[in-house]
């Protein structure tokens, strides 16, 4: 067999795939569209790390560089301070610029430095601040409009983003000096489970459109077959018949893969208006990651002709007809049970070996083993079908008919139905894993949501100030709880002893007794009560006891400022019935540890640099208090940092992924259920003269109506347990793997739901061409 | 011949889109009488069966069977009433390839509600009262040709009929088998006192039948009951 002769009838094939009339256009179209809509989504796919790439580019160049520290001030420095926030549960990120000469560069996207009191904004937050929605981030951002933040200077098109000269900015109170852009400090690693989440979510999620190209790669094929059957009366043999068959597909899969490119360049014009976990892209950062999509262009093709290949094994094209095996051979377990076992082997060995702090996980051997599972439980399928269609006995004559026309051929619709079988497992064990992780992540938080849902912390002048400041955020309006300290520290007087480098230091707060009882176990409380908070038995983030312990003696007399510092140094003494007590974590999550003391027990003018630490509760009615709150923290320092504490953030943001892991698995789904209702029509089709003499003798609509449902409710029914059993399985052994535990076995109802939907939707959507079908224009045939 | 018609057609027409395939069409069968239509390729032969049968409805024309109009009926009482009294054999591709001969003889008794080991008993019995008895677990591809027809008609008679339909049950076999098969069916169907329309444009076919009525433009040319 020489090339040219491969090349002569794939040619020969592609031709007729094009010229091969009204139906055989048809079903070049039909695989087009199918191998197409999979390429798109898989250029899609292999474009999201260079998206997210692209987004730390964007984030680094537009980054101050503080590579190297510049001391003094130069015609060429700026002052920097970054301020990232949110409003009403969007990010938004400001950056605030004091030129410090007439050289300052201008930031990236920008065209010019705005005057000071001026800012310039991103068009999504241009838009905001124009709309009635944006009233409140409006008084919260000082600045004129005074442009537009171009491409340049953003991450995605929907960034909420400022850049405002600020003129209060001071060594005091900024995060630097640059004198040019485009630095980033690392992102923090992705966490060793959303890794984990990330790699099978792909994994999941890609294999069936794959599956989905190589059924495509088969539509039409019955019909196909009778015109390879009509080339071998005309002198073709059968490797000829064959190549020419590849060759029909592989013209399906080459204009399929010039479908799929166009799709994957309209879609990307809309990368800017989806925005999934706040990331969204502009188009021209969706680029298809090169190696990627050279692989989705070879492999594509290629597997168009192996899959052709491979279907026509048990064909034999006669010239008279298409013969059938009329006993197909008989499906081996052993091999499929081999792929199974070997993705299990390699997921074995990471079975307990994942640590919610490690940055990197095996990736090879997570991301192949789950493949190789999933390949195999694929592989199960056409065994389990065939398996189970030959145990089925009885019934009525339209389950007869399903059952025995799946007992003749059932490995059509197992292969429709083995792309559910990845998607359904694969969605289950997300599920499973991603249950876990929201409860892991949810407490990790350590966040108290009952007891307060924003924080803050203001730098005061004086303790006068900083009690005011807690004043004025208990008067927001919507605000119905506030906790508030002023905090400072205290250290022990006299001159440093042998071996110490500095004063052993611990912290004050002095606050109402409701606010201290936040941070400590106080068993009473009246206002003049002082207490040493010390860390409770067993706590692992308490600092040296021994030091708050020497600082913090009831009776003991402390410096209220640094005693290496010059000047006067306010001394306080600690009443000597102050109370040792066990702290107890904060609504923050976190201890504070040393002197609590009440408002009565110590003047907070004598302070020195105290902040005004400040947590507030929310009235639910009150949608907008957060936003106030943090209009009133900025209004009184616009370098202000207003923390949400609510673990609702991470919660939502869980919502957002099981929402993405159920739409994901549901669209692949959906992609399955296409092929499958391509299948069914075409084997209705094929089926025409039969139908009508069914009809003829008197069979019912509903007969041969319920007759495809069976035919198509009983493969996903087996696809959908195979899928079940397999997704609990894998769910179970992903979740040994990181030490958890299954928090809800019925997960998989969701996904059996949809299964049950597409059996339905399928079986309607089938009726119409059966119900044409079933006319008597099916029996004439002149 | 005096007796009453069985079923009896009176100025029938169809047309598929603009083309006529009959126009003005009277036909008559009595009970137990095979009746030949023959007519050129294309001459509305099978149009005629279809529209007999309640098949088809005819765009014009009336339509009785024992008595009831058939054009009048619905669709539901057309279907039940084919897979009460009438049988039908089709040339080729009416029998399900994926059930095997004796379940495909068995369907029109399963469709009328007969348990399945029941319907397969008898069966059963007619594959071999049409000598195919050894196909019976065998599926339609793997029978030949004249063994399918047999079997189509014992999926006919199995129901015991009051009329088998028959278009072109030979077209697809050769001579032998084609005589094989009009013997089978015209006997047997005079044992069980059916009576056949038997569609057919050849002539060694139509010696089985009783009368033959030629179709040719549509127009039926039934010497017996015209006037």
């Amino acid at each position: 067999m020489t090339p040219s002769t491969w090349g002569r009838d794939l040619t020969l094939g592609a031709r007729f795939a094009l010229t091969g009339g009204r139906s055989g256009l048809l079903r070049t179209l039909l695989t087009a569209a199918g191998v197409g809509f999979g390429v798109a989504l898989l250029l899609l796919a292999s474009s999201l790390p260079s998206m997210l790439f692209q987004r730390e580019v964007r984030e680094a160049a537009r980054a101050a560089d503080a590579a190297h520290e510049i001391e003094a001030p130069r015609p060429d420095t700026f002052l920097h301070y970054t301020q990232h926030s949110s409003y009403r549960g969007t990010a938004l990120s400001g950056l605030l610029l004091k030129p410090e000469g007439p050289k300052a560069p201008t930031p990236p996207g920008t065209a010019g430095m705005p005057a000071e009191g001026e800012m310039l904004v991103s068009p999504a937050l241009g838009r905001l601040l124009d709309s009635p929605d944006g009233a409140l981030l409006k008084e919260r951002l000082p600045y004129e409009v005074a442009g537009t933040i171009g491409e340049a200077g953003l991450i995605g098109p929907n960034e909420l983003r400022y850049v405002a000269h600020a003129g209060f900015l001071t060594t005091d109170n900024y995060d630097g000096r640059a004198e040019r852009y485009g630095w980033s400090v690392p992102e923090e690693p992705m966490n060793a489970f959303l890794l984990l989440l990330v790699v099978i979510a792909y994994v999941v999620l890609l294999l069936p459109v794959l599956v989905f190209i190589a059924t495509a790669a088969r539509f039409g094929g019955e019909q196909r077959d009778r015109r390879l059957a009509a080339l071998r009366l005309v002198g073709a043999d059968n490797g000829t018949t064959r190549r020419i068959a590849a060759g029909e597909s592989l013209a399906g899969a080459l204009l399929g893969l010039v479908v799929g490119a166009g799709l994957f360049l309209v879609s990307r014009q809309f990368a800017g208006a989806v925005e999934i976990w706040d990331v969204n892209a502009f188009p021209s950062d969706v680029v298809p990651h090169a190696a990627l999509a050279l692989l989705v262009l070879a492999v594509v093709p290629v597997a168009s002709v192996v899959v052709t290949l491979f279907a026509l094994r048990g064909v034999a094209i006669e010239p008279l007809g298409v013969v059938r095996a009329a006993t197909p051979r008989r499906r081996r377990l052993w091999w499929r049970v081999l792929i199974l076992a070997a993705g299990a082997a390699l997921l074995a060995p990471t079975v307990g070996g994942i640590r919610m702090e490690d940055t990197a996980i095996d990736t090879v051997a997570i991301g192949g083993g789950t493949v190789l599972v999933l390949v195999g439980l694929t592989g199960l399928l056409p065994w389990l079908v065939e398996a189970v269609v030959k145990r089925l006995r009885g019934g009525p004559v339209s389950w007869q008919l399903a059952v025995r026309r799946l007992q003749l051929s059932s490995g059509t619709a197992a292969r429709a139905v083995s792309g559910i079988v990845v998607a359904a497992a694969g969605a289950i064990a997300l599920q499973m894993l991603f249950q876990a992780m929201e409860r892991d992540f949810t407490s990790l938080t350590g966040h108290d949501t009952t007891r307060a849902q924003l924080q803050t912390s203001l730098d005061a002048r004086d303790g006068d100030e900083a009690r005011r400041t807690i004043d004025r955020l208990a008067s927001v309006d919507g605000v119905t709880r506030v906790i508030g300290t002023t905090d400072a520290h205290v250290f022990r007087p006299g001159p440093l002893r042998e071996g110490e480098d500095f004063a052993p230091i611990t912290q004050l707060s002095v606050g109402d007794c409701a606010s201290l009882r936040e941070y400590a176990v106080l068993p009473s409380c009246a206002d003049g009560d002082v207490f040493v908070a010390l860390p409770p038995k067993g706590a692992t983030d308490a600092p040296d006891a021994t030091w708050i312990e020497q600082t913090a003696r009831p009776g003991a007399e402390v410096a209220l400022r640094d005693p290496d510092r010059r000047g006067t140094v306010p001394t306080w003494r600690i009443p000597a019935d102050a109370r040792k007590v066990e702290a107890r974590r904060d609504p923050a999550g976190l201890h504070r540890y040393g002197l609590l003391a009440t408002t009565g027990s110590l003047d907070v003018r004598q302070l020195d640099d105290p902040s005004a630490e400040v947590m507030v509760r929310f009235d639910p009615a009150s949608p907008d208090a957060p936003e106030l709150v943090r209009n009133a923290a900025l209004a009184i320092d616009p370098t202000a940092t207003v923390r949400g504490l609510s673990d609702t953030e991470q919660s939502s943001r869980f919502l957002s992924v099981r929402t993405g892991i159920l739409v994901g698995s549901t669209l692949t789904m959906l992609l399955v259920a296409a092929s499958l209702l391509v299948a069914t029509l075409e084997q209705l089709r094929d089926r025409k003269r039969l139908l009508s003499s069914l009809v003829a003798f008197g069979t019912r609509r509903t007969t041969l109506s319920w007759s495809v449902l069976w035919q198509t409710a009983v493969p996903i029914g087996v696809g959908l347990a195979l899928a079940v059993a397999g997704g609990i399985g894998l769910g179970s052994v992903l979740l040994a793997m990181t030490g958890q535990r299954v928090q809800d076995w019925w997960v998989f109802l969701p996904v059996v739901g949809v299964g049950a939907g597409l059996i339905a939707a399928v079986t309607l959507l089938s009726l119409p061409l059966l119900w044409r079908l079933m006319r008597a224009d099916g029996l004439r045939t002149e | 011949m005096t007796t009453e018609p069985l079923l009896r057609a009176t100025g029938l027409t169809k047309a598929y889109g603009a083309t006529p395939a009959l126009s003005g069409a009277d036909f008559a069968l009595r009970a137990g009488e095979v009746v030949a239509v023959m007519g050129p390729s294309g001459s509305g032969k099978s149009t005629l069966l279809h529209c007999l049968a309640g098949i088809v409805r005819p765009d014009a024309g009336t339509l009785a069977y024992d008595g009831r109009d058939l054009t009048a009926l619905s669709d539901t009482a057309r279907s039940a009433l084919r897979r009460t009294d009438f049988g039908f054999v089709f040339q080729f591709g009416q029998l399900v390839p994926e059930l095997s001969c004796a379940e495909n003889v068995a369907l029109p008794l399963r469709l009328n509600g007969e348990k399945r080991k029941a319907a397969e008993a008898r069966a059963v019995e007619w594959l071999a009262r049409l000598e195919v008895d050894d196909t019976a677990d065998k599926r339609p591809g793997e029978i030949s040709g004249g063994q399918g027809q047999r079997v189509a008609v014992a999926r006919a008679l199995v129901t015991a009929p009051r009329v088998i339909f028959a278009d072109e049950p030979t077209g697809a076999l050769d001579s032998l088998n084609g005589e094989r098969v009009m013997r089978l069916l015209t006997e047997a169907s005079r044992d069980t006192g059916a009576a056949v329309v038997l569609v057919t444009h050849e002539a060694r076919v139509a010696a089985w039948s009783d009368r033959e009525v030629v179709v040719r433009d549509g127009s039926v040319r039934d010497t017996e009951w015209a006037a």
